[in-house]
């Protein structure tokens, strides 16, 4: 569900720290119908022309907080990401991308759950890596964006 | 007296999605469109900071609730297992939350709490004396492809008919008399890949009552090269339960409220200005909750909308409109 609207179209930029390009953010939004208890939260798949970012070297920000890491929003038990909010997606890029329009595939991944099942035990030890259609929640289609970075 | 009618919020949510519509304008729409009282919620949907609101977003939900004199029916309420992370939730967790989840409803003035069909038996029990101390009915969710007259629905009316509580029933859900996959997904499927002939076979397996095997059979039967696009269509035959309407009569006691699941409201042939959902049957379920005498409510649940985001803003589904419609049948149906 949502699926052409999980990457706002005009938010992709580079990011600048220190003067130096050190990656590439975009605004996204949530692939359900209900906000979400941010330790769910497990990261994304995003393929940028071809190359995939990993979790690693993805931080997200919500909720006026300085951008976090996966590993320390996994701790946030009660922390909400409300469902008519954006989210901020950093990823890590030396450089950042160039200007022009990008080919994004994209898919969110968050734990969510309407009980127990039987894939519990495994993502407690191993959270599936994003872009398995696991945690996909309402939109298990990988979905792809053209969009032009700005600025 | 007789059935009332209301409306689950969640039925705004694509609406809520592209702010369009914030809470004001969905309840206002529900009383002065619909001409009622009744209001459903998705906790995590509609509450800002869920589990622990504002007392300024509590201030302005019963401010808007008193302006439209409105009734909070039902509040759906959820059991991520996994909040964690470094465990799996034990059933005490899980009451834990639904414990914090029947006061947060009791504190937006909610009759009830929606339990997930999913939510243990026991997990509901530990939470009965908050129930009955905060007067929260929980009514677990009989969902397809559960059926109306299996073992989720027999434990509850065993477990109320040893102890009486009033505080534990059923939230059945229209989807459980649902006969076909509805058209806004076959519709997804069809510009997905599957073709029109898989579909209509499925719709055929559907009408044979055919269980999920037997359709893929079909499918590989029917079509020479099938894609998977259109064996996936299988899977909507797994969703089906294939209840029986007048099996719901007995269970009127037990039931605290009805989610009013609904796909696509078109406009009956020969009869203008009236409305049907074609995959679900609702005549035979209203007139057999009517035949039982239920008078609570069943809340309006559009689904349709999220079958329809996978092209540009024009594609999007009418919320408001579908809605609408659904009350035009619930209406004629209830007998108003």
């Amino acid at each position: 569900m949502f699926d052409n609207f999980l990457i706002r179209k005009d938010s992709l930029k580079n990011v600048v720290e220190d003067g130096k390009v050190v990656g590439f953010k975009l605004g996204v939004r949530i692939a359900d119908y209900r906000g979400q208890i941010l330790s769910l939260h497990n990261g994304y798949y995003i393929k940028v022309d071809g190359v995939v970012y990993p979790r690693e070297v993805q931080k997200f920000e919500i909720n006026g907080k300085p951008p976090r890491t996966f590993e320390e929003l996994k701790t946030c038990y009660y922390e909400h990401w409300n469902y008519d909010d954006e989210g901020t997606l950093y990823v890590e890029k030396e450089g950042g991308l160039e200007p022009g329009v990008h080919i994004i595939e994209f898919q969110q991944s968050i734990l969510n759950a309407y009980g127990y099942r039987p894939t519990d035990e495994e993502w407690v030890k191993n959270p599936p890596v994003p872009g398995s259609g696991a945690g996909a929640g309402k939109t298990s289609n990988i979905v792809t964006y053209e969009i032009e970075l700005t600025e | 007296m007789g059935i009332k009618r209301g409306v689950s919020l969640y039925s705004y949510q694509q609406e809520q999605f592209f702010k369009r519509m914030d809470l004001r304008a969905q309840i206002k729409e529900v009383r002065e469109s619909l001409n009622t009282d009744g209001i459903e919620i998705i906790d995590q949907q509609t509450i800002r900071d869920y589990p622990n609101p504002s007392d300024e977003f509590v201030d302005n939900w019963h401010a808007l609730m008193d302006e439209f004199n409105m009734k909070a029916v039902t509040m759906d309420v959820y059991m991520d297992v996994l909040q964690f992370r470094d465990h799996v939730m034990t059933h005490d967790e899980c009451a834990e939350r639904l414990i914090g989840d029947i006061k947060l409803a009791a504190r937006l003035g909610f009759e009830n709490v929606r339990c997930l069909s999913a939510v243990p038996l026991d997990v509901m029990i530990k939470a009965l004396p908050t129930a009955e101390k905060y007067n929260v009915r929980m009514g677990k969710e009989i969902h397809a492809p559960n059926p109306i007259d299996g073992k989720l629905v027999s434990e509850i009316v065993e477990y109320v008919d040893k102890t009486n509580t009033k505080f534990i029933g059923l939230v059945p859900d229209m989807g459980v008399f649902q006969f076909l996959p509805n058209n806004p997904s076959l519709e997804w499927s069809m510009r997905h890949g599957a073709s029109r002939e898989a579909v209509e076979i499925v719709k055929k397996a559907c009408l044979m009552k055919k269980n999920e095997d037997e359709a893929r059979q079909m499918i590989l039967e029917g079509i020479q090269n099938p894609t998977d696009a259109d064996l996936s269509l299988a899977f909507q035959v797994h969703m089906l339960s294939y209840s029986n309407p007048a099996d719901i009569e007995k269970l009127v006691p037990y039931i605290v409220s009805i989610h009013g699941k609904f796909y696509e409201m078109t406009e009956i042939e020969g009869k203008p200005g009236q409305y049907e959902d074609k995959s679900i049957n609702y005549a035979d379920t209203i007139a057999a909750l009517k035949k039982g005498g239920f008078e609570g409510y069943i809340n309006s649940e559009y689904e349709g909308q999220r079958y329809q985001q996978d092209r540009g803003m024009e594609y999007l589904a009418d919320e408001v409109e579908e809605v609408r419609r659904h009350h035009e049948m619930l209406a004629r149906l209830i007998g108003e």
